[in-house]
């Protein structure tokens, strides 16, 4: 642990070359937070002087009982780097200070990914933590991509080790193949979702250039091949970097010739097995197996200074103790992090375009990719962090340009800003400006570019997240896409009817203090809470119950949201005529071509494109016409989602004075399809003619915006309307005797298994398999029950696929899942009959 | 027997001999309330036919044409709408219907501020395409009405800008949500309306469009036509925008070519010297 004052630690903030934002991310359970307290506890920078504990970041009760993190939590360290190996560093540092680390420990339960897009926006890098054991599983996956398209460089720690050593008893050559294999998984997944050596330049990982590490966060000890390359420089009179390639790979070391092959042949030894796992195996063999006295032998040899104290152990602890002597996990880590990853000079520079929706040239942007703290300030605020005062929250989040400071007069602006109008925008002062340090939290006058922090007093004017400015003409941060949709809901209601104001309040704070829960009351009154999961909405069931509301509730059993869409064009072309009659809308519905829908959701194709290029794209891409794909009129609902207006019409007159009106009556369309209110996906409206009262007051809104909505029904139902539902996609670790359980449990469910694969020579399998979220409700308990406990599954939402089935028919599953939902929501029965909407000629 | 009614401009009293003696015999009389106003309330008309009176907003004409309609094959009900019945409001829709229903009905003209409007002096013969100027929203702002009245003007036609009136409106919010919730009437003035065309003016002007208006092009203000309170007021466009007309209807004239005889008459509703000044040199 450091001891700084705030003054310090406010001097080491200038240095923005010197400064590393950085977040942990990993599958659930691959120790991130474990190895994240062995950082904390060789460079935590303290306040004063308070005291760490384990599992420093997990902050919360529920957190330390249930040994997952649920919250992410930025910390601060201080580390200084041998001058002899800033030679590695590959861009501009101040040479005379340390290192001021800002690392951000995220949740690796797939249900809390939200938290990780919040953790990976205000950070420039990160460290992808792999069980060596399990290898790359779907959260590593997923959080690595989301880290790949926010242009956040990777760096890797092959964690569990000692899994591997002593459980498993891996033999050291098919050791060295798991992590090749896991470094080669890992740069697939990087290849696909970004560019190598494009603007953020190598973003591979590779052993041999020290951007991967193995360890054991448990015993905290951890290498790279750089240490390694330090201790044999000498005996092999080979330069470290040089040294370090012959360590990995294909490089086999023949002791007759005293030279180093590229095949392997009977007299020579790979490289990496040779001279750094034998040493390791020989450590664990001696301390298990051997008499003390061995072990002690051997560390004189390694030159480990163990004290007295450290004599009296024996066995495990023993080789705890030496393997953390030996090769130290905090300082591993550090360097790696230190050397690798970005400052956030080098960041902004490229991540400005990805991030800045204004003119890259703009004050504002110049501000951010200068990281310039005497420019105007631009800070994205990414989640907001309950204080321990009821009900209010710090704004946490990232400043990337000028410099935010206490009583800094400001203009807030939420995610629905539109440049030059006042919309979603305040003008107010910040109270305050804190640094946020694991549990605590300290008031600093100012903070510069280029680092995290916290700000109180703005919370009443942010929803979740925003974009806080001085310069007038800002425009917004883009938002951020997160990796899973809040498919599941429950409704609540309070037990005790005069709590309802304490539930409204509660529901307020916890939409607040969540980045992605959403709380909606549907039209019958019920108030929704709508998560990724299970236990995500579990904990913020809790969360509401113990905290937000303080009151006891009512839950109803969880519920799956459905969308609607259209599997074929409509079968007439479609007319509804305004009230008045005088003005006509002919429209045809039609599905979206396969992958557009996804295409809209991952941001590929966004209303904010330039209109050209984007037809481009999507008729290279998805087959559209270009000349249709250019008159994109609105993507809805709530002008983002995954359907489109298209204008198919020809030379009609006063055709964009009454577009607003259409839009509106698409956006409203789109939010509450005609079955069951849900969200419409996938579907194109195409408008084919418009017939118009020549005057205008006779087509305003309150003709034109009800008619669109009725056409868009009337196309809906008329093109074959079918409902989706969602699909987790599921893994499932498990021993290989235990997998019939699983079979049988997912068939049950409508699961569909489609990989099982054998996790290295391990009695371990990863069956992968999609099951829709409806049926996923006591999935775990009910495969723990099959399998005696032995399969631990992770859902994480993947696709939406048709529920199969004409919704029309009273028979089918999507008609009662429709009454079911009409029901809930105070519809009238049934799917309303197709002359509501359409109009006769 | 269907009627649709003309109740003229003024107040209750301008309704036709004929008109009164279908309203005093008709079974069900509905006043249409929404596409404009008299001078006078609901409870002045029934004093004055000394019967009951049903008020039909828009979605009672538009959308429950059935419950209006019903028993007129039988019985005579009677629609009441403001001015003519096929003026600048036009119910042919509502006529289409009855006809649909084997129906027979019945106009009753009367006078509407498609003729009225020559109280300001132009010939009705020169007028050209009736125009509406609406209420502009945040992200609604149509200007094509302002297109129609340069080509009325190129052809040296006058053009009478009927002005917005919103009587029962819903917002977004309340439209989508179902709610019939209400926002209060407006009605568009005439310095309302030369504001809104100033501003489409200034705008075409930085697009470099030709102008077929100006700020000191003469207009014609007019409001409560066919009443007592008549009012006229001919002023430049910019001066308009800052008289007050008093309470509504008004309407707003932009003249095209005028005859010697139409400028004299305008001279007399002039502002002040400058506009008679202007007069005098067309």
């Amino acid at each position: 642990m450091v001891n700084f004052t705030v003054d310090q630690i406010r001097q080491i903030m200038d240095k923005k070359m010197n400064i590393r934002n950085m977040s942990v991310i990993a599958h659930v359970d691959h120790g991130k937070s474990t190895l994240t307290d062995s950082l904390v506890s060789k460079a935590g920078i303290i306040a004063g002087s308070r005291a760490g504990e384990t599992r420093f970041t997990d902050t919360r009760k529920d957190e330390q009982e249930r040994c997952i993190t649920i919250k992410s939590t930025a910390i601060s360290l201080y580390y200084e780097l041998a001058e002899e190996d800033k030679v590695y560093i590959k861009q501009e540092i101040h040479a005379d200070t340390g290192f001021l680390i800002n690392l951000i420990d995220s949740p690796g339960h797939v249900d809390f990914s939200s938290e990780v897009t919040a953790a990976l926006r205000v950070t420039d890098g990160a460290l992808v933590v792999v069980d060596c054991v399990s290898g790359v599983c779907v959260q590593t996956e997923t959080v690595l991509r989301q880290a790949i398209a926010e242009r956040i460089k990777p760096v890797v720690l092959m964690n569990k080790m000692d899994l591997a050593l002593l459980t498993l008893q891996l033999d050291k050559e098919t050791l060295y193949q798991t992590f090749q294999r896991i470094v080669e998984n890992i740069n697939v997944i990087v290849n696909t979702y970004g560019v190598n050596d494009g603007p953020m330049g190598i973003i591979e990982v590779d052993p041999k250039n020290g951007t991967v590490g193995f360890g054991s966060g448990l015993h905290g000890w951890a290498f790279t091949l750089k240490d390694f390359a330090k201790i044999y420089q000498s005996k092999f009179k080979i330069p470290e970097a040089k040294m370090m390639r012959k360590l990995w790979g294909n490089q086999f070391y023949n002791a007759k010739t005293k030279a180093w092959e590229k095949q392997e042949n009977a007299d020579n030894v790979r490289g990496f097995t040779q001279y750094i796992l034998t040493p390791i195996y020989q450590i664990f063999d001696t301390c298990m197996t051997k008499p003390k006295e061995d072990a002690f032998k051997l560390a004189d040899k390694l030159k480990i200074k163990l004290t007295a104290e450290d004599k009296e152990f024996e066995g495990k602890p023993l080789l705890k103790t030496m393997m953390r002597k030996w090769l130290p996990a905090g300082d591993a880590m550090l360097q790696m992090i230190v050397i690798h990853l970005p400052s956030p000079v080098t960041a902004q520079r490229y991540r400005c375009e990805l991030l800045y929706e204004g003119a890259h040239d703009d004050e504002a942007a110049m501000s951010m990719k200068n990281c310039d703290p005497e420019g105007p300030l631009l800070m994205y605020i990414s989640k907001m962090v309950p204080t321990s005062d009821k009900g209010r929250f710090y704004a946490f989040g990232r400043v990337f340009g000028g410099t935010v400071s206490t009583g800094q007069r400001v203009r807030i602006m939420g995610p629905n800003f539109v440049p030059g109008t006042k919309t979603d925008l305040y003008e107010k002062s910040i109270q305050r400006t804190i640094l946020m340090m694991g549990r605590y939290v300290e008031a600093i006058e100012d903070v510069p570019c280029g680092n995290i922090c916290g700000l109180v007093g703005v919370d009443q004017y942010i929803v979740k997240t925003g974009t806080i400015t001085t310069f007038k003409d800002a425009h917004n941060m883009r938002v951020m896409k997160f990796s899973v949709s809040p498919v599941v809901r429950v409704a609540v209601e309070c037990k005790n009817p005069s709590d309802l104001p304490k539930l409204v309040e509660g529901l307020k704070r916890l939409a607040k203090s969540d980045p992605m829960v959403q709380c909606v009351i549907e039209e019958s009154g019920e108030h929704i809470i709508a998560g990724a999961g299970e236990l995500h909405l579990e904990i913020c069931l809790k969360d509401l119950e113990e905290d937000h509301a303080g009151i006891p509730l009512k839950k109803s059993d969880p519920v799956v949201s459905y969308r609607e869409t259209v599997s074929e064009e409509s079968s007439i072309l479609c007319l509804s005529k305004s009230p008045n009659k005088h003005n006509r809308l002919f429209v045809r519905a039609a599905p979206m071509p396969d992958g557009t829908a996804e295409a809209i959701d991952s941001g590929d194709i966004t209303p904010r494109q330039e209109f050209k290029a984007r037809a481009k794209y999507m008729s290279e891409k998805f087959d559209f016409d270009v000349g249709e794909a250019r008159k994109i009129w609105a993507f809805g609902p709530e002008g983002t989602g995954p359907n489109l207006l298209l204008d198919c019409t020809k030379a009609v007159q006063y055709l964009n004075e009454i577009k607003d009106s259409v839009v509106g009556g698409f956006q409203w369309a789109t939010k509450e399809g005609v079955m069951c209110e849900e969200n419409m996906r996938g579907v194109r409206f195409n408008i084919h003619d418009v017939t118009l009262h020549s005057d205008a007051i006779h087509r305003g809104g309150g003709q034109i915006i009800p008619t669109a909505r009725r056409v868009f029904y009337a196309s809906v139902l008329t093109a074959a309307p079918r409902l989706l539902e969602p699909v987790y996609l599921v893994e499932i670790m498990v021993p290989e005797s235990a997998q019939g359980g699983i079979y049988s449990t997912l068939n049950r469910r409508r699961g569909i298994v489609f990989e099982n694969t054998q996790i290295g020579s391990t009695p371990q399998t990863t069956v992968k398999a999609y099951l829709p979220v409806n049926e996923s409700f006591g999935f775990t308990g009910d495969l723990r029950s099959q399998t005696q406990g032995q399969a631990f599954p992770q859902c994480v939402f993947d696709h939406w696929q048709i529920l199969p089935g004409d919704p029309m028919d009273p028979a089918s599953k999507p008609f009662g899942i429709i009454e079911h939902a009409r029901k809930r929501k105070g519809l009238k029965e049934g799917i309303p009959a197709l002359d509501n909407y359409l109009d006769k000629m | 027997m269907f009627y649709l009614v003309g109740l003229g401009l003024g107040d209750a009293s301008d309704i036709t001999v004929k008109g009164l003696d279908i309203v005093k015999k008709s079974k069900r009389v509905y006043l249409e309330a929404y596409t404009s106003i008299l001078t006078v309330g609901k409870e002045a008309l029934e004093t004055f036919y000394g019967r009951k009176l049903i008020l039909a907003d828009r979605d009672m004409v538009e959308q429950c044409s059935d419950e209006l309609l019903a028993d007129a094959e039988i019985d005579d009900i009677a629609l009441l709408v403001v001015g003519d019945p096929l003026g600048a409001t036009t119910h042919t829709d509502l006529i289409i219907r009855a006809v649909e229903k084997n129906i027979k009905y019945k106009v009753i003209h009367n006078a509407s501020i498609m003729n009225a409007i020559g109280c300001c002096g132009l010939q009705l013969y020169n007028f050209g395409e009736t125009v509406s100027i609406v209420f502009w929203e945040e992200t609604w702002q149509p200007d094509s009405f302002y297109d129609k009245i340069c080509i009325n003007k190129k052809l040296g036609m006058h053009t009478l800008c009927l002005l917005d009136i919103k009587m029962k409106e819903q917002t977004m919010e309340n439209l989508m949500k179902g709610r019939k919730t209400y926002e209060n009437p407006r009605f568009m003035t005439v310095a309302q309306a030369c504001q809104q065309l100033m501003e489409i003016i200034q705008k075409k002007q930085e697009q470099g469009e030709d102008l077929c208006l100006r700020d000191e092009t003469v207009c014609i203000g007019v409001a409560r036509v066919g009443s007592d309170e008549q009012h006229i007021i001919a002023a430049t466009l910019k001066q308009l925008t800052s008289v007050d007309m008093g309470a509504p209807l008004h309407s707003l004239v932009i003249p095209g070519k005028t005859h010697p005889i139409e400028t004299d008459m305008l001279r007399h509703f002039a502002l002040d010297d400058s506009v008679k000044a202007i007069l005098q040199r067309l």
